[in-house]
């Protein structure tokens, strides 16, 4: 068999090759992991926070805010280390891989007010003014008068079109601060 | 008649080439360019929404998704698609034969442009797999694209097969190994059976890395192989090191995809090995890379005279720094201070422009006017080289600087939008970087349309058109 006259030994080499290490790398380990089990008194996420999951991952927000905190002092700010169990019942986990904005891990935590994050996702700009964060102005709306279920959005006036209308969540807005609410990291029993 | 409008002593038309092999080369090449316009008017968008965050503020080009469209379009539709276009002409020459079936390769390219429309649509509208990089795309789109992978490799292996010569030359090591690396790859990364929880970040960790590097890395060592030696009109400096760098780079590059996850409970044993390889990696980056650099070593004069060996030498160059790059941020001391910062996005670009669409198109200018007989002007190529170049310099430093900055302001324990602030000034700077880069793209396209076959020449095989130059 030489390499340099047949393709057959080369391409059979490479492909089982780059098969076998595949296997030992990814995907074993990854069998090995997968059933890691989630913490233990960790209630599911309401349906309202799953749909503003849905939210979180059609928008992208995991390219720019990761969930994942490491064991340096850098990362206390955003809680105690991930453990594989914090991803268990994650489908996909979003550990992500940049941080353009803070870590969400434990979000709800550091900032538990839905007026404030209603605010924020409408315009990050109306309470941090040097945040470079997209605005969701689409899952909210602007209203002569606020009905009884409405979510009112306390926007600062030069956000609306005319004096005394209001701007109110839609329901993508409102189950998107749901889950923000839901991301708080569970106590580690020692 | 060929154009000669620059006195290049390697210009000759490759007179065996056949029109089924040039054609498919070309529209590979026309449709790839398209895809460069769209993808990197995408990356543009998005640089200029973190200067002015409120333009544009409608859900189909709000950030988020904006982001993900910019990289499936520059990786699938621009770089995979110009980088089959051209190995696939590199098979059929280096085997002496032509393409095995020029219409398999016209039914992959369809369902490509099918799978990067589709991807385009889906994650305007935000239907996606969420931000899993570079696997966003949901699986009826992701079926599209492997299928041309597929047939592609299918193609490449039957022109290898059916080749009148006895040996098989490198360059095909590395393009059939590419089909084979990434048919394993996109599988393994589209099967859910082991991605539960952590499993999903193990499997991501590889995909992500070696998509780049068993894929995109391989294809454009498998043409610059060919391009360098045929530009230069010498041999490749060692055969015997391109081979090695063949193995190395399966061996190491596989194992190293848990770098992107240093200190997270991924075990403790995979994180290692990652960056015990990352070190290994030196052996096939400077095996490869020496190797095409030292073919250059003597051709000054070719250098100096060709528009096509500049961009070939600037892509093996960058090829060298970003991986000897990729090694100091795989160690868990710099990954402290680097990752999630900006340099991440450096780090991306100077691998896939500097390295890979240099490499494209210096294979574009050197090899496409032997194939059609239509040569780009000069002027135009070299406005297109400058542009490009100084314009992803400036990207990637201010872009990197920007990390730096990013890094030093976690460490030091500052509040959180210290570092946003401390960035902004460079986010500016990598905007102008991408405003030349696509203004470049533009001057390439205009190239590609220059060196459109039929022009001056109609190539048939029976009757070479041109004399080899005076």
């Amino acid at each position: 068999m030489n390499f340099h006259t047949s393709h057959r030994a080369v391409v059979g080499f490479a492909f089982f090759g780059y098969l076998a290490l595949t296997l030992l790398i990814a995907i074993l380990p990854a069998v090995s992991v997968q059933d890691t089990p989630g913490l233990p008194g960790v209630a599911a996420r309401s349906a309202l926070a799953e749909q503003g999951r849905a939210v979180y991952l059609r928008e992208g927000c995991g390219y720019c805010h990761t969930q994942f905190v490491r064991d340096l002092p850098l990362d206390r700010p955003y809680g105690r280390a991930t453990v594989a169990g914090d991803y268990a019942n994650e489908d996909p986990p979003l550990p992500g891989t940049e941080r353009t904005g803070p870590d969400l891990s434990n979000v709800a935590a550091r900032q538990p007010s839905d007026t404030w994050h209603l605010l924020h996702l409408y315009n990050p700009r109306a309470v941090v003014p040097q945040s470079v964060m997209p605005g969701f102005p689409w899952y909210f709306e602007e209203k002569a008068a606020a009905g009884p279920d409405d979510a009112v959005v306390p926007v600062p006036p030069r956000f609306v079109s005319a004096p005394g209308h209001v701007i109110v969540a839609r329901p993508e807005a409102r189950a998107l601060v749901a889950y923000l609410l839901a991301l708080r990291q569970p106590e580690l029993q020692r | 008649m060929v154009r000669r409008r620059i006195q290049d002593p390697t210009l000759r038309p490759s007179a065996t080439a056949d029109p089924g092999t040039i054609r498919v080369a070309c529209e590979y090449l026309a449709g790839a360019t398209v895809w460069l316009l769209v993808g990197t008017a995408a990356g543009l968008l998005d640089a200029l929404k973190l200067n002015w965050p409120d333009v544009l503020a409608v859900p189909w080009l709000s950030f988020g998704r904006v982001r993900a469209i910019h990289t499936n379009t520059v990786f699938w539709g621009w770089s995979s698609m110009v980088l089959v276009g051209l190995a696939l002409y590199v098979v059929a020459r280096t085997s002496r034969a032509p393409l095995w079936s020029p219409t398999l390769s016209r039914i992959s390219l369809a369902l490509w442009n099918a799978a990067v429309v589709a991807g385009l649509v889906t994650l305007s509208v935000g239907v996606t797999r969420g931000p899993q990089e570079y696997r966003e795309w949901v699986w009826p789109v992701a079926v599209l694209f492997a299928a041309g992978v597929v047939l592609n490799g299918v193609n490449a292996y039957m022109t290898v097969a059916t080749r009148h010569i006895a040996e098989f030359y490198i360059s095909n090591w590395y393009i059939l190994g590419a089909f084979c690396f990434m048919t394993i790859l996109f599988t393994t990364a589209y099967v859910p059976l082991y991605q539960h929880g952590l499993g999903n970040v193990v499997i991501q960790g590889y995909y992500m890395h070696t998509a780049v590097g068993m894929w995109f890395t391989m294809l454009s060592l498998g043409i610059a192989y060919y391009a360098i030696p045929r530009i230069l009109g010498r041999p490749i400096y060692s055969y015997a090191l391109g081979v090695l760098g063949f193995w190395t780079n399966i061996v190491f590059y596989t194992l190293i995809g848990a770098h992107h996850f240093i200190f997270s409970p991924v075990p403790w044993w995979l994180q290692t090995t990652a960056i015990l390889f990352s070190v290994g990696m030196m052996v096939p980056v400077w095996a490869g890379g020496g190797n095409l650099l030292l073919t250059f070593r003597g051709a000054s004069a070719v250098l100096q005279r060709s528009y096509a060996a500049p961009f070939l030498l600037s892509g093996i160059v960058a090829y060298v720094l970003v991986s000897t790059q990729g090694t100091l941020e795989a160690f868990r001391t710099t990954n402290v201070y680097w990752h999630f910062t900006n340099v991440t996005v450096g780090h991306s670009h100077l691998a896939m422009y500097g390295f890979v669409a240099f490499v494209i198109w210096g294979a574009a200018y050197g090899l496409v006017p032997r194939l059609t007989g239509s040569e780009p002007n000069p002027i135009l190529v070299g406005i297109h080289f400058w542009l490009a170049l100084v314009g992803y310099v400036i990207y990637v430093v201010s872009i990197s600087i920007a990390g730096v900055l990013q890094g030093f302001a976690w460490v030091a324990g500052e509040a959180f939008i210290r570092s946003v602030e401390a960035a902004e000034p460079m986010w500016l700077w990598r905007t102008a970087g991408g405003v030349l880069m696509v203004a470049s793209h533009l001057v390439f396209a205009v190239n590609v349309w220059a060196m459109r076959p039929g022009r001056t020449l109609t190539a048939t095989p029976a009757a070479p058109a041109v004399e080899a130059s005076a």
